[in-house]
């Protein structure tokens, strides 16, 4: 899996950290765009065509665009099935995000939910983590 | 409109993961074919039409539901993308993986519906 892998800023670990990053953000001002251009027209915004009257949204495009290529980097050098469920530490970015930041309340509910990712997280963290440090 | 969300979350669902399996398997041979293959530009090019299938349902079903309504029928892609990857792509899924991958996937479920 990691055989070949480069280092330094090209390592695929630290571009999957960067693609996490870029997703967090992306995701958040899609949702603001599509807001912003729901009214447009009833028939057309379920489409999602209307959204892209707004500048939000296609600053989320160019945000998309960016992970996008350094997700089609991760893929190049890590198994879907590990990198996939490791780039969803962005589900639990957001809230804590809002939380710390923003000041927002997390019901225990959520607090259970964000537990569940990141122990789901750190199972399927750890074997790579024995394999890098065999490596 | 509650049939939008029955018939487009599934289509969305869909794009998106055979997005990612052909993203995967278009990335995965161009270390030994490059990217001029015409077998590596297909798989590429699909997944990037599925990706933007996926991404303009996305933008119609957020435009009128909520992102907390909308996203936890995302949370069940973790799971379906890492079986999808062992039975399609032949990767090696162990207990694991799938117990990890099933523990985030209702982790982002529950996190979105609170």
């Amino acid at each position: 899996m990691t055989k070949n892998k480069p280092s330094g800023l090209g390592n695929p670990w630290l571009i999957l950290g960067f693609e996490v990053i870029c997703v967090l953000a992306y995701e958040l001002l899609q949702k603001r765009g599509a807001t912003e251009a729901a009214n447009l027209s009833q028939v057309w915004s379920w489409t999602g065509l209307t959204a892209l009257t707004s500048s939000l949204v296609w600053l989320a495009m160019i945000l998309m665009i960016v992970s996008l290529l350094s997700w089609l980097y991760v893929l190049r050098y890590i198994p879907l099935s590990v990198a996939f469920p490791l780039s969803r530490i962005v589900d639990v970015l957001v809230p804590l995000s809002c939380w710390l930041v923003l000041g927002e309340h997390i019901s225990p509910r959520r607090w259970c939910g964000i537990a569940l990712v990141v122990i789901g997280l750190l199972l399927t963290a750890k074997p790579v983590a024995h394999l890098e440090e065999k490596l | 409109m509650k049939w939008q969300l029955f018939v487009l979350i599934p289509i969305a669902l869909t794009a998106f993961v055979n997005g990612q399996l052909f993203l995967k398997r278009g990335m995965e041979s161009s270390r030994a074919r490059g990217f001029r293959d015409r077998k590596v530009i297909t798989f590429l090019a699909c997944g990037i039409l599925s990706m933007t299938v996926h991404f303009l349902l996305m933008l119609g079903l957020l435009a009128h539901f909520d992102l907390s309504f909308v996203y936890p029928f995302q949370g069940f892609s973790v799971i379906i993308i890492s079986v999808a990857a062992a039975v399609i792509l032949r990767e090696r899924l162990n207990l694991r993986l799938t117990i990890g991958a099933l523990l985030i996937s209702a982790g982002i479920v529950l996190v979105s519906i609170s």
